[in-house]
């Protein structure tokens, strides 16, 4: 269907299919889309600099509040580095408890997706039913930690809570009937054909793009990509959990549906295997206020895909700089490369696609295009210009 | 003189015009409470019993909020075109029979007539859209009337079908042969299913929700809309499920018939509440169809198997 006139369609910064303020400039030749620009920084909320004012302690309560669906990984990422620059190891038994809250979180993040998606497409009956059944896992969450968002479970040297015997069988069960429905999901979305129709050879990503574009988690493995930072590179307990790195290559929305889905499985196997051979102990040892020098990066594997830490210490109590690489901004280039040549109706899913996080992500820095300038601004200036316009006004 | 007033008090009030707004409401909680239910949520819950006031509730909300009309609009369009999609399914409404088997107007060829005011419907949602110089509304209305080629080929076909078996044209002949023989549903099952589908499209819904897909176009044609206007546009969506569910009746239920003591007009709500909750339940367990997908699939298939059930008919099967 070309027309031959080409429409710019603008995307966001607000509309219904985001949840966060993005912006995209679609330019559409009837139905199809010919071109990409996305601009992020929407929503940047100067967090790393925030690091650098908050003492290594205030930081895990930042860390958390980067994202709020994988929130635990945020700071499992953060203790990991600083324990690194500490020269300390969390006990056996936190590792375990770590690994057991992050394959929850990844079960509650993958339902809330495919949740996401199913609305993408319409399908409301499907995103009622599994925030519906998401609730299990949050229930589970808020026995253990008090809450079902932010679980405030990791702390610098172990974790802040433990998973006692007497919650064993109500987070099992809540394990065995997520099992059961996500079957079900896995059943439904492999036959209902509406779903198969908007959702099978949409937003094609080949193996190679993914890898050039430095796609990451579930998208690099749905293009038949094996990469997973717990089995590449294990953190926490991964070392001692038998898991499979579930991969699909049908390189769509449907593989990258179908890898989710497989991986909520593999959630619920890797947390009832931690859960039977969590050994006993304590659960987190005491380390000291001042961070001795040093620079550190530290990967997890968000349910977002890999989650990249740095931090950068000079020896006092707060960090000397921190930087954080959210999963969400390096599948960005390999979202644009999914789009282009789409039809207009399939934007949603495929932007859904990648589970996007965009508060996670925004980064701010000022660059002129023309001048190929870059440059940064310190608070005083930032200041300065602010208060100038506040008084054009 | 009397008898004057009493055809005004129908046209105006019962069955016409105040009746109809009432069952235009009265449907639309049918329909969000039923497909609440199968989304395992409740739907309307505070306003009235079991939510039942909700929609007059949110319509009388909406005349009292501001009315925006962009700049850039064709303003005399604009404004016309929700009166318009008011007015049409209510004026077709009227050849549709509700108190007894005929209609408060009925002439030969009525049925030619809603097919016609069907359509005219989609015109006007394309003025609607396109008055709007909106992104959105634009691509929305052009989804409209491309959708709208889809469906209407296949809809008019399967229609002929209880036109033939009643050999007329008119919507309450049509009733009145289904009291003497049987329900044409079950004597063209097939031509019931492809109509449903049709309508399914016709009042936008899922799965063919495409002119006003919300995670894509926002609220498409609609868009631009607000206050009273968009109070009137939803009234005459409601107006719209009432007319399709009254043509599902009148046309392969039977329409409003004397069951033993019980009087027509139960019949007949019972029957367009069936109906209702049929389309909320076709809604409930779709996704969404792209527009090219719907379009092949009505040309691929339900136009042949429209035509494939005007054949049978015609070889004496079901007419």
């Amino acid at each position: 269907m070309s027309h031959g006139s080409i429409i710019k369609i603008p995307f966001g910064p607000q509309h219904p299919a985001l949840k966060e303020p993005v912006n995209f400039l679609f330019e559409v030749d009837g139905e199809t889309v010919v071109n990409v620009k996305p601009r992020i920084g929407y929503n940047h909320r100067g967090i790393e600099k925030a690091f650098e004012l908050r003492t290594y302690t205030r930081n895990i309560y930042l860390a958390e509040r980067i994202c709020g669906i994988c929130s635990d990984a945020h700071t499992t990422c953060y203790t990991q580095a600083i324990e690194e620059l500490l020269g300390v190891e969390a006990p056996l038994r936190a590792r375990y408890i770590r690994v057991i809250i992050a394959e929850l979180e990844r079960i509650q993040s993958h339902a809330l997706w495919l949740g996401l998606v199913a609305h993408e497409i319409g399908f409301d009956t499907l995103f009622m039913y599994i925030w519906r059944d998401r609730e299990t896992i949050l229930d589970i969450f808020e026995m253990i930690s008090g809450n079902r968002i932010h679980y405030a479970m990791n702390t610098i040297g172990g974790v802040r809570r433990d998973i006692h015997a007497a919650m064993m069988p109500k987070i099992k069960k809540g394990l065995d009937l997520m099992e059961k429905r996500v079957k079900y999901y896995l059943d439904v979305v492999q036959t209902e054909q509406t779903i198969l129709k908007r959702a099978t050879g949409v937003g094609i990503l080949k193996p190679k793009d993914a890898v050039d574009l430095c796609a990451v988690g579930p998208i690099l493995r749905a293009s038949g990509i094996k990469n997973d930072v717990r089995a590449d590179d294990p953190y926490a307990a991964y070392n001692e959990i038998p898991f499979n790195v579930i991969t699909c290559d049908g390189c769509d929305i449907l593989s990258r549906i179908m890898v989710r889905l497989e991986e909520m499985l593999e959630g619920v196997e890797i947390a009832r295997h931690a859960l039977d051979s969590m050994p006993e102990g304590v659960i987190r040892v005491r380390v000291p206020m001042k961070v001795p020098q040093g620079e550190v990066v530290s990967r997890v594997e968000a349910p977002r895909g890999e989650l990249i830490h740095y931090a950068k210490s000079n020896g006092t109590t707060k960090p000397e700089r921190y930087k954080v690489r959210s999963p969400t901004l390096g599948n960005i280039p390999a979202l644009c490369k999914m789009l282009l040549g789409g039809y207009v109706a399939d934007i949603p899913i495929v932007l859904a696609g990648i589970d996007p996080c965009f508060a996670c992500m925004d980064r701010m820095a000022f660059i002129d295009t023309k001048k190929n300038r870059k440059w940064v601004l310190t608070m005083p200036q930032l200041r300065r210009k602010y208060k100038r316009k506040c008084m054009q006004k | 003189m009397h008898a004057e007033i009493t055809s005004l008090l129908a046209i105006l009030v019962f069955p016409g015009v105040i009746f109809l707004f009432v069952l235009a409401f009265f449907y639309e909680w049918v329909d969000r409470k039923f497909f609440a239910k199968l989304q395992n949520r409740y739907g309307p819950l505070h306003t009235g019993a079991h939510g039942i006031l909700q929609p007059l509730a949110d319509f009388l909300k909406l005349l009292s909020k501001e009315d925006i009309t962009p700049f850039a609009s064709d303003k005399l369009i604009f404004a016309l075109a929700p009166i318009f999609y008011l007015a049409l399914p209510l004026t077709t409404l009227f050849v549709v029979p509700i108190l007894s088997q005929t209609s408060l107007i009925t002439f030969e060829g009525d049925l030619i007539f809603v097919l016609f005011t069907f359509t005219l419907i989609i015109m006007t949602v394309f003025l609607a859209g396109w008055s709007s110089i909106s992104r959105f509304s634009t691509i929305g209305s052009i989804r409209a009337t491309l959708q709208m080629l889809g469906y209407e080929i296949p809809m008019g076909l399967v229609t002929i079908g209880p036109a033939i078996a009643a050999k007329s044209l008119s919507i309450s002949k049509i009733v009145e042969w289904q009291s003497l023989h049987f329900w044409i549903v079950f004597l063209q099952p097939l031509g019931f299913a492809i109509f449903t589908i049709c309508l399914l499209a016709e009042l936008q819904f899922v799965p063919f929700d495409i002119p006003e897909a919300e995670t894509e176009i926002v609220a498409g044609w609609r868009t631009e809309f607000s206050g009273r206007k968009l109070a009137v546009l939803r009234l005459g969506k409601d107006l719209e499920l009432v007319l399709a569910s009254a043509l599902i009746t009148s046309l392969y239920l039977g329409g409003p018939q004397q069951f033993w003591l019980i009087p027509p007009i139960i019949t007949f709500l019972v029957k367009t509440t069936f109906a209702v909750m049929l389309l909320s339940l076709l809604r409930a367990v779709f996704a969404r169809f792209r527009i090219d997908q719907m379009l092949t699939g009505t040309w691929k298939y339900l136009l042949p198997l429209a035509t494939f059930q005007v054949i049978l008919i015609q070889l004496g099967f079901g007419g």
